[in-house]
């Protein structure tokens, strides 16, 4: 009889191999106590599959670089403990849905990015660098809104996630239009009417259908279902005046 | 096999993404909207690299009652009186100008006071409240609003493009371009350039346990070292005293748990539960990072650790639900790896953490090679023996704009041009990327463990002549070491064993060069301990370590600094500079 207690606990790991065309791949890893899945993938690069394509930098959840789909949901690896992941010993790890695959789980960005411009992501100035700072109370209305949503680390788990996203190539996504919101609280930015064009043309904020899956998926805790209907409230009442 | 050379051109080439090269790319289209500006960076823009994972802020004079001579001061006390004193002060008053560009023309979102002025928090060394900051996530904060900016315009992006080489011009006249890798077609790409921009960051990956994001490996530096130009201060590596201990096989072991903790009244405990920092500092576990990194390092030696070898900090005497509250990042960042903060312990290690040695340069970012210019933790100078928390981010920000602006006005000069590129270099360039797929044999993998426990042991946190001697010996081994290993699989699409392969050359290369600065270095003071002189000898003779390479390996000068605004015993103010507190909350 073998001692079971001394046999290494391992992981069933299945990781997509390929690009658009490709397989999974079935790989055995040894399970370790406060192990992550981007562990898994380093661990099968490492001793495993030495070509394997995956992307990282930070390590510790900022960057928003290693997203992958974990057992069919979109999740940053990095800060995915295997526990809270792995179905009776079993993980399949495959490419970030919802965009271009350029080799095995790494993905090209590059849609998503553009979208966030196409949503007018970016600060449009009222003010230059030789003027003071706008007096901002942390304690008003739209700071706070715009605060909610800041910290999105644009790692596209929603824009994976969102069913709208992937039967609508258009639409500019959660992520995007979460951006668009907390400029629109932004007292300091200088184009609001350009900003309510951007979001409400065809695959702007109109288009959110609000099943909730950016939410249920932002591994930062935002709400981009929140923001999408407040911009859509806002582009309303921007044409109820005569303003879009 | 490898395809044929493929040949870009561009005005000004800039490599890197983080705050230097994306306000280098910004300042220089503001100087002259028609240049044709080209960002290459080993990952995708902004989401790389080290400005993202700022946690603290951005050290700046803006407060009434603060100054910019105060800022100035704490950062020349803070950096023991090494730092070249007319970076320091460009630094420190030119960070006040960026600041305000940051907030106002680039959308950064920096915390308010409930009456609408910028919050300034306290930070360790510094007599100021004067960090400026945007949660504890400032970095990310800074770099998404940059790279806004960056895909806005029109800049030629080369995303996981990794520089190889910097190519000089065939007549010595100055660089002529880089050779770059496109990592995921395995395709390479020389980039002639009127000008070139350094900024690819330091990252001190090398050792065992780190902080810096996992692209770096010092890349920027073996490449200056290659073409001969200086290096300065390379011994001064600061190590952050608590790193996250997660076990083997772990991507997150090392990754920075926040200074706050300490601050906020963390208790460090060895393996056998006791706290000891009083023994070592009066201030216990609010000592600075280096007593605190030191202290812990000789527990671990002695043999007080914990299962994984580090010791423990533990929270929870001040009320776990407190601490979830005010450290909700940490907290939250432990709970997803399985390590209960709030209410625990968790095991950590002290972390190298950042270079403040790197390439000399110049007020206006020019270096030793004409046409190349450098920023941010590429480079040396500005910190001294050690940096300030909240002094990185304005480094990085603060001389990569003013290398956008020096290169805009570089190329519109008669001397910039496309000069032709010396073909030599450029050859040698290929064949040494090329060089693990001839290879055969070997093991990447136990080669980076053993260079890192080098590292760690013999040019660590504690140095002596003994041990930087047997860890310059064990580097050479490693060098020679790594050109028998190869490749196990010829794909050069996305193949990121090679790419860890000539991440492993360049941080031997530059693994050398700190620790023949370190065995120069005679003296302790910063970041550089050495237990055989533990004395800071003399402010008034302090000299610098500046290392070149040159066929005859790795040449040291001892030079002195030149106190151009203020020399030790002198102030720019009225009461101390560099005070507490100790350990920020």
């Amino acid at each position: 009889m073998q001692d079971t207690a001394d046999r290494e606990e391992m992981l069933t790991v299945e990781i997509w191999r390929g690009r658009e065309d490709g397989a999974l791949q079935t790989y055995r890893v040894p399970r370790r106590e406060s192990q992550t899945v981007l562990d898994v993938v380093t661990w099968v690069q490492r001793n495993e599959e030495p070509a394997l394509a995956y992307r990282f930098a930070c390590r510790v959840g900022m960057c928003g670089s290693c997203a992958m789909q974990v057992n069919g949901k979109p999740r940053w690896t990095c800060r995915t403990h295997v526990s809270r992941v792995a179905e009776n010993g079993l993980l399949r790890i495959e490419p970030l849905a919802n965009l271009p695959r350029i080799k095995d789980l790494a993905t090209d960005m590059a849609p998503f990015f553009e979208k966030w411009q196409g949503a007018r992501g970016r600060h449009e100035p009222t003010r230059t660098r030789h003027e003071p700072m706008a007096p901002v109370s942390s304690e008003s209305p739209a700071r706070k809104a715009a605060n909610a949503g800041i910290e999105c680390i644009n790692c596209a788990v929603c824009y994976a996630a969102c069913d709208v996203v992937g039967w609508d190539e258009n639409y500019l996504g959660p992520a995007a239009l979460n951006r668009a919101w907390t400029l629109a609280n932004d007292e300091r930015d200088a184009d609001k009417a350009g900003l309510l064009q951007a979001v409400s043309q065809g695959g702007g904020c109109h288009s959110c259908h609000s099943h909730g899956s950016c939410v249920e998926h932002c591994p930062v805790g935002l709400n981009p279902t929140a923001g999408i209907a407040g911009l859509k409230r806002m582009t309303l009442a921007a044409l109820m005046k005569g303003e879009l | 096999m490898s395809q044929p050379l493929e040949t870009l051109r561009t005005d000004i080439l800039i490599i890197g993404s983080g705050g230097a090269g994306l306000m280098a790319a910004l300042h220089a289209l503001q100087a002259d909207p028609d240049l044709d500006v080209t960002i290459a960076v080993k990952g995708l823009i902004g989401k790389c690299g080290c400005t993202r994972m700022v946690q603290g802020g951005y050290n700046v004079a803006l407060a009434p009652g603060d100054s910019v001579e105060r800022h100035f001061m704490d950062t020349i006390v803070g950096g023991k009186w090494l730092p070249r004193q007319d970076l320091a002060w460009k630094l420190v008053d030119k960070a006040v100008e960026r600041i305000h560009e940051l907030e106002n023309e680039l959308g950064c979102f920096f915390d308010r006071n409930p009456d609408g002025s910028l919050h300034q928090k306290a930070f360790a060394g510094q007599s100021f409240d004067r960090t400026v900051h945007k949660g504890d996530l400032t970095g990310i904060e800074i770099v998404n609003r940059l790279m806004e900016q960056i895909w806005a315009r029109g800049v030629n992006k080369l995303e996981e493009h990794r520089a190889i080489e910097l190519i000089p011009a065939r007549d010595g006249s100055g660089i002529a371009g880089v050779l770059l890798v496109d990592m995921r077609t395995g395709q390479y790409r020389y980039v002639e350039a009127k000008a070139v921009l350094l900024a690819s960051g330091g990252g001190p990956t090398m050792y065992l346990y780190h902080t810096p994001s996992g692209d770096k490996a010092c890349d920027g530096m073996a490449m200056a070292l290659r073409r001969n130009l200086p290096l300065r201060d390379m011994e001064m590596v600061q190590f952050h005293p608590t790193g996250l201990l997660a076990g083997t096989d772990t991507r997150m072991t090392g990754t920075v748990l926040e200074e706050g903790l300490r601050g906020a009244g963390g208790y460090l405990l060895n393996g056998a539960g006791e706290r000891f920092m009083s023994r070592y500092h009066e201030h216990g576990e609010r000592a600075t990072r280096d007593i605190v990194s030191r202290s812990i390092y000789a527990e671990m030696r002695a043999g007080n650790t914990t299962p994984n070898g580090g010791i423990f900090i533990e929270m929870a005497h001040l009320g776990p639900e407190n601490v979830s509250k005010k450290f909700k990042g940490m907290v939250e960042r432990c709970a997803d790896c399985g390590f209960d903060l709030a209410g625990g312990r968790v095991e950590v290690v002290p972390t190298a953490h950042y270079m403040m040695g790197g390439v000399e340069f110049e007020l206006d970012c020019g270096t030793g090679l004409p046409g190349l210019f450098a920023a941010g933790e590429d480079c040396g100078g500005v910190h001294g023996a050690n940096r300030l928390g909240g002094n990185g981010v304005a480094n990085s920000t603060v001389f990569g704009g003013i290398a956008g602006e020096s290169m805009a006005a570089y190329v519109q000069t008669g001397s910039a041009a496309w000069r032709e590129a010396d073909k030599t270099v450029l050859e040698a360039g290929i064949s040494r990327a090329e060089h693990p797929f001839q290879a055969r044999g070997g093991n990447l993998s136990d080669l980076r463990e053993r260079l890192s426990h080098c590292m760690w042991d013999d040019v660590g946190i504690l140095r002596t002549r003994d041990g930087l001697r047997a860890a310059l010996t064990a580097l050479g081994d490693f060098r020679a070491e790594l050109h028998e290993t190869g490749l196990a699989d010829g794909d050069r699409a996305f193949n990121m064993t090679w790419h860890d392969w000539m991440n492993l050359e360049s941080q031997i290369d530059v693994s050398a060069v700190i620790a023949t600065a370190a065995l120069g270095r005679e003296d302790s003071r910063g970041a550089h301990f050495r237990e055989d002189f533990p004395e800071t000898g003399s402010l008034e003779e302090t000299c610098f370590t500046r290392i070149t390479q040159s066929d005859a390996g790795l040449a040291l000068d001892m030079v002195p600094v030149d106190f151009s605004i203020v020399a030790p015993g002198q102030s720019l103010i009225e009461d101390e500079a560099g005070a507490p507190p100790s350990a920020a909350e």
